[in-house]
């Protein structure tokens, strides 16, 4: 029985390694893209070297509110719609201020399936959640994606997963916002130093979760603050801590940023809702009525040699355009306050619980031809409390705190092969004293690769060494570990 | 006397100029172009002739790109002509052609440079280089080498003119994006030679 699973399995990876043989041997070709690549007539690959992580253009472009950076009318080969003569401005205030929409609707889609092998989990394990040992296409999403802009300052976009693990199971919005280009022209300013965006937007985090090319996210944007487990029966003091907030999801807010110094300097301060949690429950509330603040800075370090290449939206290569040789520091800081017990929902003798916390990091990313160096280190420090509901008292407990990061590469083999390496690391305290991991430090360790078998379709191969988790044998009681290793392989495309 | 030589050499190369107007002739017609999308942009020449050897163009080919395009899409250049290949994006550009008529031995990649400058390039041997753009691959361009300097493109309906043939028995070859090489035989006079031709995919 054994002996055919693992025939089975050998023949699925024969099968799916001779598909990929089979689309590679066809003649490549670029063209079936979305919005803007109908939009400009022009391949995935402007943009992307390998979608959706932006190249030094796609940057220039997306800063510049989805626009090409110079001389965009030039080469927009689906004219606009406008909304009022562009001499209306002269007209204005008495008149509509002039505005645009796309020719036609700007909309695009993705889809994203993994075929996962996981290695085989204990049967204690089994009992409390079953991981099947392969899942094909799981998840199985669905995304709509619009975006574009409204003339000359305006841009938006939404992406929203209309169907996330399948059978049209419900997705959900991921950023949907507006954003106003260049504010700082009122003030005089330089080009776009001053923007402003509305909406439900990820945070301006130095490595994109919402559009990495990765199949598995950062394990510390994924990190939550918990004191202690789910509360048990007859429990009597309680450590409160417990704070859903996570840097990878979307929030909503108002985002001020800008990109003054030919895009090299990067700001950007938001005013976030935050989300919060019923402690013990798990039950997350997106709004209260403190607001969050996130900040991050970055320069950029042009390494280029040649001045006219340096200060060029992309470096004159020997071959051909390439993202210039370059450094990249940045440093982040988000601050926010989890409330609990509204209400006095879960101590009925004790009012609005405040418990601030922060998370803080740096970031370094280095590009030098077609290599790609990067990462970023975090912590978090959540203030925590101990309630005792025999003595109804509160009190000060020590801060639930962790620490960690990610480092990897990726290189571009050729243009279509791109290698890739990831080290993900959190030490939590907590969570080790909870039985999350065997050690302080969840270590997991990702090679994988990719394939763009043509500009917008790619396979993905990732390998996960995971960390060990404790679990306890149940005849012998003592504590055993379980790496719970994975092999993901996936495709996406868009169109 | 050196004043006389040169009205006398003047006269010379006016004379055989004349001559050489006059007894050439075109060769004219129209390429039907059978399963594929149009005839346009097929090139018609005039092969080798043997014992006659052809002194390389001065004036260069400009091949533009403007508006993420190769403009124009298909050149045809005698052999040894130079190309400029000029930028009029303000966008980064690059050209390179993996081979010439499928000799990767001949793949050439010209690098990058700004807007508003030129790259020449000398072409030296004979086939069609297809032009490309590493970071925008849907850009695509020919530049075909023929042998002589009989050549004509075809406009949007197959038409084409080669103009000023000497008269003679020649072989015409035709080179397209999509159809397979043709080859036929022509007599040119003085006057005009018509010659329609049919390409098919």
């Amino acid at each position: 029985m054994k002996r055919a699973a693992t025939n089975l399995v050998v023949g699925a990876v024969l099968l799916v390694f001779g598909s990929f043989l089979w689309m590679l041997a066809s003649t490549p070709s670029a063209d079936a893209i979305p919005a803007f690549s109908r939009k400009y007539q022009t391949s995935c690959s402007t943009c992307h070297s390998n979608y959706p992580e932006l190249n030094d253009f796609g940057e220039a472009f997306k800063k510049n509110g989805f626009k090409f950076p110079k001389d965009d009318d030039q080469f927009v080969k689906e004219p606009p719609v406008l909304l009022g003569a562009k001499a209306q401005k002269e007209a204005f205030p008495k008149a509509l201020y002039p505005g645009e929409i796309p020719g036609s609707i700007p909309i695009g889609f993705r889809y994203s399936g993994n075929f996962n092998w996981n290695a085989k989990q204990p049967a204690p394990l089994q009992a409390a959640g079953f991981t099947p040992q392969t899942d094909l296409f799981v998840p199985n999403t669905l995304t709509i994606i619009g975006a574009g802009s409204f003339g000359q300052n305006f841009a938006f976009w939404i992406d929203d997963d209309l169907s996330a693990a399948g059978t049209g199971a419900g997705g959900g919005l991921g950023d949907g916002y507006l954003r106003y280009n260049d504010l700082g022209h009122v003030f005089k300013l330089p080009k776009n130093s001053l923007n402003v965006r509305f909406g439900q937007f990820e945070l301006d985090l130095p490595f994109s979760q919402a559009r990495t090319i990765y199949p598995s996210a950062y394990d510390i944007y994924g990190e939550t603050a918990v004191a202690q487990p789910a509360p048990a029966a007859g429990q009597t003091v309680f450590q409160t801590t417990n704070n859903p907030f996570i840097m990878g999801t979307p929030q909503r807010g108002i985002e001020f940023g800008g990109y003054p110094n030919n895009g090299n300097f990067t700001w950007s301060v938001a005013l976030v809702d935050g989300t919060n949690s019923n402690y013990g429950l798990g039950q997350s509330i997106f709004a209260r009525n403190t607001k969050d603040v996130y900040i991050r800075v970055s320069q950029k370090f042009n390494l280029e040699r040649d001045a006219a290449s340096r200060n060029d939206v992309q470096a004159a290569g020997p071959t051909g355009p390439r993202d210039h040789t370059s450094i990249r520091v940045g440093g982040f800081y988000y601050a926010g306050t989890n409330e609990l017990n509204y209400g006095g929902s879960q101590f009925g003798f004790l009012g609005v619980i405040s418990e601030p916390f922060y998370r803080a990091g740096g970031d370094i990313r280095f590009k030098y031809r077609n290599l790609e160096l990067f990462g970023l280190g975090m912590v978090g420090h959540d203030n925590n409390h101990s309630v005792d509901t025999t003595a109804m008292t509160i009190s000060t407990a020590p801060a639930v705190t962790f620490t960690g990061g990610f480092a990897g590469a990726n290189y571009w083999v050729y243009p279509w092969l791109i290698g890739y390496m990831r080290y993900d690391f959190v030490n939590s305290p907590t969570d080790f004293a909870n039985g999350v991991s065997q050690y302080r430090t969840r270590n997991r360790f990702s090679p994988g690769f990719q394939i763009l078998v043509r500009a917008n379709i790619k396979v993905i191969g990732e390998y996960q060494y995971h960390w060990g988790m404790p679990y306890t044998d149940p005849i012998t009681n003592n504590t055993l570990y379980f790496r719970p290793n994975a092999f993901v392989g996936g495709i996406d495309y868009v169109f | 006397m050196n004043r006389m030589l040169r009205v006398f050499a003047v006269l010379v190369v006016a004379g055989v100029a004349f001559g050489t107007q006059s007894w050439a002739g075109d060769i004219k017609g129209k390429v039907t172009a059978q399963g594929m999308k149009s005839s346009e942009n097929i090139v018609v020449y005039v092969d080798a002739v043997a014992g006659k050897k052809f002194d390389a163009p001065a004036d260069h080919v400009v091949v533009d790109q403007k508006k993420m395009t190769f403009v124009p899409h298909v050149s045809v250049v005698q052999q040894g002509a130079t190309v400029d290949f000029l930028n009029s994006d303000p966008v980064g550009h690059n050209v390179y052609w993996p081979s010439i008529s499928g000799n990767k031995k001949l793949a050439h990649n010209m690098g990058t440079w700004p807007q508003g400058q030129k790259k020449p390039f000398q072409f030296m041997d004979l086939g069609a280089a297809s032009l490309l753009c590493n970071v925008h691959p849907e850009m695509s361009g020919y530049v075909v080498v023929v042998p002589t300097p009989y050549f004509a493109v075809t406009d949007k309906d197959g038409n084409y003119t080669i103009k000023n043939v000497p008269p003679g028995h020649y072989t015409i070859l035709t080179w397209s994006e999509e159809g397979k090489p043709t080859t036929q035989a022509v007599d040119v006079t003085a006057a005009t030679t018509t010659l329609d031709i049919t390409v098919k995919k």
